[in-house]
């Protein structure tokens, strides 16, 4: 378990929104479940003294943590207010922000997240599924039936990608130590090496799963800086050159980042690249 | 989305950066009646969007005498397959010197990237792989609202000074303009002083809307549908439509055609919350791209409603076969609904993907 334990305060900006609104009561369910502290506290600016599934709404961050504790945020406000939100929570003392929201303007993102940094908040994000550490907290939108708690670390670009891969885990008997959608922008908080370090900390994790894109060379960098045994799987080797694939992030720039000369690269460095995600368990199996 | 030079040019002069005299046209006519402010010499650029425009024959010398006819010839022709409709007719500049100064997103620092040689007018990409030490970098925060003067002095070397007023108003135009790239190649000197003989200017497609701009140019029109319905979708040259949920899902769908040594015919996410009426709406588009034989559907998520999915896939209506991998709620029922009209549902997503690849043999 990295980042956040159960006894974590949650606060959810963006809370009113229908997507916020129904993930408070996802996230409360789950801390239920597992005996955590939960979503404390929503807010939404103009919208103090409301309730969202069951929690009360503040105007701001400094508002809520006047009443009561939080250390994370989880951020569902739109886009262009999104950056705001990220500063709000870093000035107002939290150490996580998870930063949910898609199309967020990569300025606003990189300015977001430098003023973060100034205040020791790491951002994970943005467009990014959140996390989750089974049987502890989830912060985001993972389905949470699909994980089990064991030994193995996640970290992903994708989302629903990562729910494929976690469920091929799962099924094969191994659980996972935390779970981390990092994001599918160019330009995001957490990296994979920011995690990786994170888990060389943690007694838990035994292996990672690194679940990379085309475009940039995040995945490189991560594996480059670790000891822990490393897969990866590595999506777009079938994606054109310049095209957005969705995701921003996944678009090969000036021939850089392509899947192809990426997986190569990996593979130099002695990271086992699995060439479906029906592999991965396999291949994890092998290095533990 | 990509400015066109001409655009970029006006951007980087209203930030102060000094480009060359000229003006666009838009056929030759309108050339003939504004020759006298141009210089007796001087140079017709098409406004394509293209690399290496100037060796695909783009850019033509012209001077008082010839420039018409040039214009007519240069407006017949299509550079690297796109038809020139616009052309920056603008003065010959006297080069004596070329440098290069680009300012972009750098991913890996969350940083603007700021690039400056004196060795300007070559193919930056060679360049950098080559002597990576003719270029300089500063990596600046973007909550700085100019560039230090310390930055400037380590980027210029031997340059002059201008060069450095020229660096600062690209940094004041590449925050003012959301963009991911700044480009000057080459930024000139003359007689007459500095120019941006060229100019590139790329804007962050999720800043369009507060940049005033309402419709990205780099789409396609079949694109742009797929915009207005929250899809992201890109066309390939395949026979296998896809349709997948979540970009990570999607492509590695794509990569398992072609793992199994079939082609897809597009990337079609659609988004979170597939109901029945997104799905409908994403099924009928691709089921119009005429080379689709068979479309796949594969979607996973906690909160998918199968059902729902399922309804979507048969309210399309649609003349191809679709097979279609799905896990969420509700699985019985939309495997049900799915089996009674004929439409295979198969539980994962590799076996969809090979009966996909084996339908279309």
């Amino acid at each position: 378990m990295i980042y956040a334990d159960k006894s974590a305060g949650i606060i959810v900006a963006g809370a009113t929104g229908r997507q916020g609104a129904f993930h408070i009561a996802l996230m409360n369910e789950y801390a239920k479940m597992v005996g955590g502290t939960g979503v404390v506290a929503g807010v939404t600016p103009g919208k103090g003294g409301q309730v969202a599934s069951g929690v009360p709404v503040y105007n701001s961050i400094r508002e809520a943590m006047a009443d009561i504790d939080a250390e994370v945020s989880v951020i569902f406000v739109p886009a262009t207010a999104a950056g705001d939100s990220i500063m709000e929570s870093a000035n107002a003392g939290l150490s996580l922000a998870v930063t949910i929201t898609e199309h967020i303007p990569v300025h606003d993102t990189m300015k977001a997240i430098a003023f973060a940094k100034l205040h020791d908040c790491a951002v994970i994000g943005p467009n990014c599924p959140g996390m989750l550490s089974p049987g502890e907290i989830k912060l985001g939108i993972m389905p949470s039936h699909l994980f089990s708690r064991g030994n193995i670390g996640v970290i992903s670009r994708s989302g629903t990608l990562t729910y494929e891969i976690v469920d091929e885990l799962t099924k094969a008997g191994l659980g996972q130590s935390t779970v981390v959608g990092i994001g599918g922008d160019p330009v995001i908080g957490q990296t994979f090496s920011d995690v990786l370090r994170r888990f060389e900390e943690d007694p838990q994790t035994k292996a990672v799963v690194l679940i990379g894109e085309v475009g940039g060379a995040l995945e490189e960098e991560g594996a480059r800086c670790t000891d822990l045994p490393v897969a990866a799987y590595i999506a777009g080797i079938s994606a054109p050159p310049e095209k957005r694939m969705g995701h921003a992030g996944a678009i090969i720039e000036g021939g850089e980042g392509d899947a192809r000369s990426k997986i190569e690269r990996l593979r130099k460095m002695g990271v086992p690249v699995a060439s479906r995600p029906s592999e991965i368990p396999g291949i994890i199996k092998k290095i533990l | 989305m990509k400015f066109l030079e001409h655009e970029a040019k006006s951007v980087f002069s209203d930030n102060g950066i000094p480009v060359p005299r000229g003006f666009l046209i838009h056929s030759a006519d309108e050339l003939a009646g504004n020759l006298e402010q141009l210089p007796p010499e001087f140079v017709l650029k098409a406004q394509v969007d293209v690399g290496g425009r100037g060796k695909a024959g783009g850019i033509l010398m012209a001077d008082r005498k010839n420039g018409v006819e040039n214009a007519k010839a240069l407006f017949g022709k299509s550079i690297k397959g796109v038809a020139v409709k616009e052309i920056l007719a603008e003065e010959r500049l006297e080069i004596q010197r070329e440098y290069y100064a680009s300012i972009a997103v750098d991913r890996s620092t969350k940083e603007a990237l700021i690039l400056f040689t004196e060795e300007g007018g070559v193919d930056i990409e060679i360049l950098a792989r080559e002597r990576p030490s003719a270029i300089r970098r500063a990596s600046i925060p973007l909550l700085m609202t100019e560039i230090p003067p310390f930055m400037l002095r380590d980027l210029l070397g031997e340059a002059p000074r201008e060069a450095g007023r020229v660096l600062q108003s690209l940094y004041t135009a590449f925050c003012r303009k959301d963009a991911v790239l700044a480009e000057i190649n080459p930024l000139v000197t003359t007689p007459a002083g500095l120019f941006a003989a060229d100019a590139k200017l790329i804007v962050d497609d999720n800043a369009l809307r507060r940049q005033g701009i309402s419709c990205n140019r780099d789409m396609t029109d079949r694109e742009r549908e797929a915009e207005r319905h929250g899809f992201s979708y890109v066309e390939l040259e395949g026979n296998i439509g896809v349709i997948g949920n979540g970009a990570g899902l999607t492509m590695a769908t794509l990569d398992l055609i072609s793992f199994f040594k079939g082609k897809a015919a597009n990337f079609l996410d659609v988004g979170g919350g597939a109901d029945q009426e997104r799905v409908m709406h994403a099924v009928r588009l691709v089921a119009g791209v005429p080379s689709v034989k068979v479309i796949i559907v594969n979607l996973l998520g906690g909160i998918t409603r199968c059902d729902e999915v399922a309804r979507g896939i048969i309210a399309a209506g649609i003349s191809q076969e679709v097979i279609v991998r799905l896990a969420g709620t509700n699985e019985e029922e939309g495997r049900s609904l799915l089996n009674e009209r004929g439409y295979r549902m198969l539980d994962s997503m590799e076996e969809a993907v090979r009966a996909a690849v084996e339908a279309v043999r």
